[in-house]
């Protein structure tokens, strides 16, 4: 078989700077390598999406309850077939109340049915933007979200209202970098 | 110079056909076929580079038999966390019997599901025993089938968070983003 070339006159005797290299083994070794990876690669794309619990959490005593102002809180309501409502809350006060038609976008990703609400993404992001407390790059903090369904509702479209909140994005300033981070946190509330 | 008709030839009976195809460029063509190498490494080198990139030391995230996951396109990359199963009516914590929920399917209510309780329990003082002085983490993945019903998934994550882990994901199948996002 060939080689790669390779001018193997050394002067005075000096070993050259070029040597050859065999293509078999070298042809050997990528085969062997492309099988390995082919075996072990991972073709299926497992992903997670982010929700905490309404708990309480440990008791902090350094911290004091009394300075941390009430932050404004986005729930949003999944009880009824026929629309979303969308509540604005600060420390229990009601702000304000918007009711989006519920329009379940379904579509067939191989023998999976994907929910998408794309009218209801529109509309928290559209709030965000004028309500929201947290959207500056150098701001840490985020604007929290609280998802409410009643007991009925399929596990997917529970995915589909979440997945359409974090579609929501705004840039969060890290160092010199800029990146850009889902716009809520959200909390899955089990009442 | 002139030319003569040949004279007698020897073996002029023998026809060598072969011969004639080969000379005249006839027949069909040669089963060997010859191979350029360059291209050849150039296409293993590049295809090894492709699969080195793709590759996840981590290995497959097992998914339980039956569990349909739902597909999402704003997701994050997976964890190292305890799996949560919810198949049927059957719970698994990282591949171990924990519990069913068939209790709060027939109550539709929602209830501590005390098998899962215990087991996730367990594993946070494990997890605490184990690695002294470190914060826990309190994350658990759920890994849920799309057709359960909310009141399971709120009596598991209840359960979980009572546990010691507050911090739940939910485990999907990635897609890529559609274009029609806000």
């Amino acid at each position: 078989m060939g080689g790669v070339n390779v001018d193997s006159g050394g002067k005075g005797g000096r070993r050259s700077l070029d040597s050859e290299i065999n293509m078999i083994p070298m042809i050997d070794f990528l085969m062997v390598t492309i099988a390995f990876l082919l075996i072990t690669a991972v073709w299926s794309h497992m992903a997670r999406m982010n929700a905490d619990a309404q708990v309480p959490g440990p008791p902090r005593p350094t911290e004091d309850i009394q300075n941390i102002p009430p932050e404004k809180q986005l729930h949003i309501e999944m009880r009824s077939t026929e629309k979303f409502v969308l509540i604005w809350k600060q420390s229990g006060t009601v702000i304000s109340t918007i009711d989006v038609p519920r329009k379940d976008v379904i579509s067939m990703e191989g023998a999976t049915r994907v929910v998408r609400f794309p009218d209801l993404a529109a509309k928290v992001s559209s709030e965000w933007t004028t309500v929201g407390a947290h959207r500056d790059a150098s701001d840490k903090k985020f604007d929290q979200a609280i998802l409410h369904t009643d007991n009925e509702t399929p596990y997917g479209a529970i995915i589909g209202v979440i997945d359409a909140v974090y579609q929501i994005h705004r840039p969060l300033q890290l160092g010199a970098k800029v990146d850009s981070v889902p716009a809520f946190n959200m909390t899955f509330s089990v009442n | 110079m002139t030319i003569h008709t040949p004279g007698r030839r020897l073996m002029h009976d023998v026809p060598l056909k072969f011969v004639q195809k080969r000379v005249s460029g006839g027949g069909g063509r040669s089963v060997n076929a010859g191979l350029s190498l360059t291209s050849m490494i150039d296409f293993l080198v590049v295809t090894v580079v492709f699969l080195l990139m793709t590759f996840s030391a981590s290995g497959e995230t097992p998914v339980s038999k039956g569990v349909n996951l739902p597909k999402a396109e704003n997701t994050l990359d997976m964890i190292d966390a305890p799996i949560v199963a919810v198949s049927g009516s059957q719970v698994m914590v990282d591949g171990a019997p924990g519990g069913n929920t068939r209790a709060i399917e027939d109550a539709k209510r929602m209830q501590r599901i005390d098998d899962l309780f215990n087991i996730l329990k367990s594993k946070r003082e494990l997890w605490k025993t184990t690695h002294p002085g470190k914060e826990f983490p309190a994350v658990v993945v759920l890994q849920v089938d799309q057709d359960v019903q909310a009141i399971v998934v709120k009596s598991v994550f209840q359960t979980a968070a009572f546990a010691g882990y507050p911090n739940v994901s939910f485990m999907v199948n990635s897609i890529p983003k559609s274009v029609h996002a806000p």
